[in-house]
Order: C-alpha cells, then structure tokens, then sequence
C-alpha cells in the first residue's frame, strides 16, 4: 500500500515540476514577453488603418530605402564627354561598363541578382543630338557574354549582334552617327536574349532633333518589369525598376508647366503594356520620330520596345496618378504620383492671358 | 565480487558509448565550424502555408519554413496581385519556425482565392483555397453542432449496426464465420481508406519535408504494434478474468474503430472549417451508411455471448463517440500533421484488429482460413464497403 502511494506521488512530482517551471518561466520573463507586444501600424490599399504586434510587410510604406534611386534616374541624362571634329561635327564619348553579378534590393526585403550597364537598371539615358558621332567605350566586367544593341540608324558592325564581347574585361567601341530624332532603347543582344533583356541590361537613347524641341520639364520612364522567381511571369513591374516608387514619393511638377516624358516600354514576358494619365491627356508622338503629335490621349498602348514622347501641362494642382491600365501591373508596383504644385513665377499663365 | 560487477558494469557503459562518440566527432569534422568538406550545392529554401484563414477583412495565412536554411518573409499578395500585410511575431523564420502573416482584403465568401509569399531572394509559393468561408470561431453553438454530427455520424449508425446481433445469434456456425470474415473485409477497407486520406493529406497540405509517406508508414507499424501488444495481454487476461475472449475481441474491434471514427470525424470537421458545406452534407450521410456496418463488426463477435445489451452500448459509445472529437478537433484547431497522425494511428489501430479477427476465426473453426464462408465473407465485406463509399 506504502509503495503505491509513493509510486503515485512521484508520478505527480514529474507532471508538477515541467509545469511549475514554465510557470516561474512566465513570471521571471514576463517583462521580456510582453515587451515584444509593440504594436505598428500599416494602411491597407483600401485606406484602412490595421495594428499589428509583428512586422509589417509592405513594398509602398515600408521604410527601406533601396540602392538605386529612380528619383534621380528620372531627370539624369548623360550628354557625354564633348568635343569637335575636324569638320565640326560634335564628338560625343560615353563609357559603359556591363556587370552580372549585382544583387539589389529591388523591393522591400526582396534581394535579385541584376545585370547591369553602369551598375543601374535601366542604364544610364544617353543623350546626343541628330547628326552627332556617338562613340561608347564597352567594357564587359560580367561573367558572360554581353554587347550593346542600339535602335536606330547606324552601320551593320555596329549593331551589337554579332560581336559579342567577352566577359571579365572584354572591351569594344561603338561608333555612329545618332539618328534619327525621336526616343529610342539599347539593350544587350546576347543569347538567350529574353534572359539579357530581363535581368536588366537596357537604357534609353534619346536623339533631339537639330532644331531643339520647346523648353519643357523633360523626364524619362523606362516601364521595366521583373521575374525574381525565374518562371517566365512578371513578379512586379515598375516604371524605372522600382515597384511603387513613384507612388512613395511622388513626381514634384508645376501647374501650367510644360512636362515632356520619353516612355520606353521594357516589359518582357507579357505581350503589352500601357499609361493612363489621371485628370489630363497628353499629346503622344511614337518613337519621337515626329514633331507632330500623332494622338491626344490619356492612354496609350505599347509593346516590347515601342516607345514615344508624351507632353502635357496641368491646369490644376494636386496629386494625380499615372498607371498602366492593365491593372495587374499597377498592382504589382508599376503606379505612380504626380504632385502638381502651384508654379510660382506663373510666366506661361500670363503668357496665356495676354 | 561487487567490485568486478561494478567494473563489468562501467564496462558495459562505456562500451555503448564509444560508438557515440566517435560519431559526435565524424558529425563535427564534417559540419563543424571551418569544415569545407560539404560546402557544395545551394540549399533552397522553401515555406508550408500550412493553414488559411478567412476572418473579418482580413486572411491569414499560418507559414511554417520547411526548408533546409532560415528564410525572411518579404511580400504577400492575394490572387498574385501585392497587398500590405503584416507577419507576425516577426518575418524571420528559422527552420521548422511558424509566423502568421496577416493580409487586410475584403474577401467574398465561397470565392477562390491563391494566397502568395514571396520570401527574400524572390521566390513565390502559393496556395489556393477553394472556396473562403468564415473561420470556425470555437463558440458554444458550434461545438453542439459538432457533437450533434458526431453523434450521427458515429455513435447512431454503430448503435444501429448493433441490432444485427439477435439476427446473427440464431445462425449456423458456417454463417456465423461468414459474418466474422465480413467484419474483417469491412475492417481492411477502413484500414486501405485511412491510409489513402492520411496519402492524400500529406500530398495536398504537407510539406515535403515531413516525409509525409514514411510518417504515415512510422506512425502506423507503431500504433500496430503497440494495440498488437495490448491485445494479446488484454485477450490473455481474458482467460482468467471475468471477461470472455469474445468481448476481450469485440472490445479491441470497438477501440479500432474509435480510433478510424476519429479520423473521419477529423474529415467532416475539416470539411466545414474549409467552407465545403455541401461535401460535407454527402460526407455526413455518406458516413452515417458506411458506419452501420461497423456496428456489425462489434456485433459479430458477441453473438456468443448472453447479457450483452449493456457491454455493447458502452462498446458502441467508444466505437462512435470519437467522431465527435474528432469534428471538434478538425473544425476548430485543424492542422495537417496532427491529421495525418491520427489518420495513420487509426489505419494501424484497424489492422491490428483484423488480425485479432481472423486469429480467432482460425481458432474457432477448425484452424482453416480457406472455408467458402469466410472466403465469401471477406469478399463481401470488402464489396459492401465500396459500394457504400461510393455515396461519399
């Protein structure tokens, strides 16, 4: 009987002790637990305000700031090095270094491997006027085999095709005349090309015709997309890489200013693209080519690589947004803002007014 | 004397121990700090979204890392479209690691819906739900609700079952082997059909690092043996107790199919957690038929016995009531694991058992398995099953 009273209580001290600990765990670390409790706040798509006890996971709100800042992409555009030729003409040097092994943060907490054109994606906007000799010192420090594919006019050698250029300092010079005007992409065109294009090695070759367009606040928008997850599908898309960049931290423009935007479509994979313009219409010339504008419209559809020059003024101030119209894309980053500020030296008003 | 024992025995210990150790070292050569030796390959990371849940203006998505290195939790979407979210405790998940990533959307019920997470290096796992129904909330209501289907699902249809016991009572002894070895075809086809539930858990909601076949294997010998071994003792005890042999059988039947019932039960309340109220209905009477038969399972070996009414309730109470819990559990704290553990406790359970039947076959009629009768019965068992399962 004596044994089997022991036997019973020695079966609760190994049931009481765990608990007791834990319990006495509880207590002694209480302060730690709950501590953890801090709450944050994120507003939802719909505007709704939600707390939460963890982290909050949010490409738009997030307070990451990422490496490669559309912001200043947006107006930089690269003139080259200038010099005269012997007949006069303007000599325009640029030298481009080609990179595949860059891992960027291309949204919040999501890291991909880009390849680049002087370590940013899309690569530097270059710029020269019509009848300009452009000449591009190539270098490759990838690993792979890169070149860099022009659109435009230009002689068969230098066409980036058949030349590729070998990885680990393989160099090449690119040389020919800029034409004709208008809004035009490079890219690398090594096979397998979709992979090239993709992972990020293309920019914007703008040709300004001899006789200049009208002063306007000019920007570029390279609508680009990315499949981090390699199956042949857009994971996000972007105007300038970004996912919701824009839409973050809105475009400062004037009311009744002229803006002149050169949009590229980069987009891989899916067959088109768009922008629709809130509160206004634009005037749209494809490919730049034309210095009269071919539609006034507040949406224009592009494909793989067509590409034009939007103008247009806001007559009213506030925040309008700029986003493709194949809304998929819009909800997976490709959105923006422009925040239309008073213009203060209103000189066009009053140019209009008298 | 002592002394030479106790050296034998520090002997004996340490014997059994070198063989660790120099596991301990080949294991810290080979992953130890400054080992290059299987620094080769890319580990890729994967998650589980093991659970989804549909409440108020939001879903929540229960993501366990199943991979084989620690990964962070970037990006949620819902129908692949990105959507603020929040995850919590927090986005790092550590091997095994479970957070809860909660996602604000105005969802529509019984709509489908692909929940995604992307995690760092931008890789998206999805999963799709059906059709988004309400949480189980596990209020008072629901509970009864639950039981209530229990009841009919298990305790009733077993209870009718058992009235077959006077018919099978008048019986030849040939015919009375016929019903034996129908109750164990009836038993092989629960057996077959909780291993293939616990198969198609395991493929559809478990990640693959559970080894979900192997576990179902593990689990399974395991529960076999051990009711095997509890058996024998409670049949042997039999003997000398007031207990038959044949209540000693039809008790351990009882608990087999208690445990099965548990799954199924398990089965109708994930069905309505997962807002698949019509399949559930068909579940239910699908069920209700099926289980009937296991009430002549009970029965069969109890047509010998006399004053039986009372034993056989409490019987029928343990064969049916674990529908019950197991609704209860499935509706309101469902996880894949714990299904396909008890899925596969329960085909185990049901194995043992129809060992125990035909041993005691064996040994009532004449140490022959190979009769018409029970040649027959099992086949009929077996048919009798299948076409009832058909209804589910």
């Amino acid at each position: 009987m004596t044994i089997m009273i022991k036997s019973r209580s020695r079966l609760v001290m190994i049931f009481l002790i765990p608990i007791v600990t834990i319990v006495s765990l509880f207590m002694v670390f209480s302060e730690e637990i709950g501590a953890q409790q801090e709450e944050k706040t994120f507003v939802t798509n719909s505007g709704v305000i939600v707390t939460t006890t963890g982290e909050v996971l949010d490409p738009l709100y997030a307070s990451a700031t990422v490496e490669f800042d559309p912001m200043e992409y947006l107006r930089d555009f690269n003139y080259g090095r200038i010099s005269q030729l012997d007949d006069g003409t303007t000599l325009r040097e640029f030298t481009i270094i080609a990179n595949d092994d860059k891992i960027m943060e291309v949204s919040p907490g999501i890291f991909y491997n880009v390849w680049t054109f002087n370590g940013t994606v899309p690569g530097p906007t270059i710029r020269a006027t019509e009848g300009d000799i452009v000449r591009i010192k190539f270098i490759n420090n990838g690993e792979k085999e890169h070149t860099m594919h022009f659109h435009g006019i230009h002689p068969a050698e230098m066409d980036g095709v058949f030349e590729p250029v070998g990885g680990n300092g393989g160099q090449f010079v690119y040389e020919f005349e800029a034409g004709p005007a208008g809004v035009h992409p490079y890219h690398c065109h090594v096979m397998p090309l979709e992979e090239h294009i993709v992972r990020g090695l293309y920019g914007v070759f703008i040709v300004d015709p001899k006789e200049e367009r009208p002063p306007a606040d000019e920007m570029v928008m390279v609508l680009n997309g990315l499949d981090t997850d390699f199956d042949t599908e857009n994971n996000f898309y972007a105007a300038n890489t970004i996912p919701f960049y824009y839409q973050r931290n809105p475009i400062q423009i004037n009311a009744d200013e002229l803006i002149r935007v050169y949009v590229v479509n980069m987009v891989e994979f899916d067959p088109i693209n768009n922008l629709h313009l809130h509160g206004n219409l634009y005037k749209y010339y494809p490919t730049g080519t034309d210095l009269v504008p071919s539609f006034y419209t507040d949406m224009i559809t592009l494909s793989q690589t067509e590409r034009g020059i939007m103008e247009f003024e806001y007559k009213y101030t506030g925040k309008y947004l700029f986003h493709a119209h194949k809304v998929e894309f819009s909800e997976k980053g490709w959105v923006g803002i422009f925040m239309v500020n008073e213009n203060k030296d209103n000189k066009e008003s009053e140019e209009y007014g008298t | 004397m002592e002394l030479s024992n106790k050296s034998s025995k520090i002997k004996l210990i340490v014997s059994g121990i070198i063989p660790f150790l120099f596991l301990i070292i080949l294991m810290v050569y080979i992953f130890g700090p400054g080992s290059e030796l299987l620094d080769l390959g890319v580990p890729l990371p994967e998650i589980t979204m093991e659970r989804i849940d549909f409440i108020n203006s939001e879903i929540q998505v229960t993501v366990r890392n199943t991979g084989p290195i620690p990964v962070e939790i970037a990006m949620a979407d819902i129908n692949d479209r990105i959507q603020p979210a929040a995850v919590e405790p927090d986005r790092y998940l550590q091997r095994y690691e479970t957070a809860l990533v909660r996602i604000p959307f105005e969802w529509n019920e019984s709509e489908p819906y692909r929940v995604g997470i992307t995690i760092g290096d931008g890789v998206r796992f999805e999963k799709e739900v059906e059709a988004a129904a309400f949480a189980l909330e596990p209020t008072f209501d629901l509970m009864i609700f639950f039981a209530i289907i229990g009841t009919y699902v298990g305790i009733i249809p077993v209870m009718i079952g058992l009235l077959w016991l006077p018919f099978i009572k008048r019986i030849s002894k040939q015919k009375y082997h016929f019903f034996l070895a129908l109750t164990a075809g009836l038993l092989l086809f629960l057996g077959i059909d909780s291993v293939e539930e616990a198969l198609e858990v395991s493929k559809e909601s478990l990640a693959d690092s559970f080894n979900g076949v192997l576990l179902i294997a593990t689990v399974l010998m395991t529960s076999f043996l051990g009711l095997y071994f509890l058996g024998e003792k409670l049949v042997n005890r039999a003997k000398s107790s007031r207990i038959t042999k044949p209540v000693a059988i039809a008790l351990m039947i009882s608990i087999g199919i208690g445990l099965h019932n548990f799954g199924e039960g398990l089965a109708i309340g994930a069905a309505v957690g997962l807002g698949s109220i019509a399949f559930s209905t068909f579940l239910i009477v699908g069920f209700a038929l099926h289980n009937t038969t296991e009430g002549i399972a009970i029965a069969s070996p109890m047509s010998r016995e006399k004053r039986v009414i009372g034993k056989l309730a409490v019987m029928g109470m343990i064969a049916g009531a674990p529908a019950i819990f197991g609704a209860w559990v499935g509706g309101f704290v469902y996880s894949p694991f714990t299904s396909v553990v008890f899925l596969s406790i329960g085909a185990g359970a049901i194995f043992q058992v129809i060992i125990t039947i035909l041993k005691w076959i064996r040994e009532e009629g004449d140490k022959n398995l190979s009769s018409g009768a029970v040649a027959s019965g099992f086949v009929v068992g077996m048919i009798i099953m299948y076409l009832t399962s058909i209804l589910i």
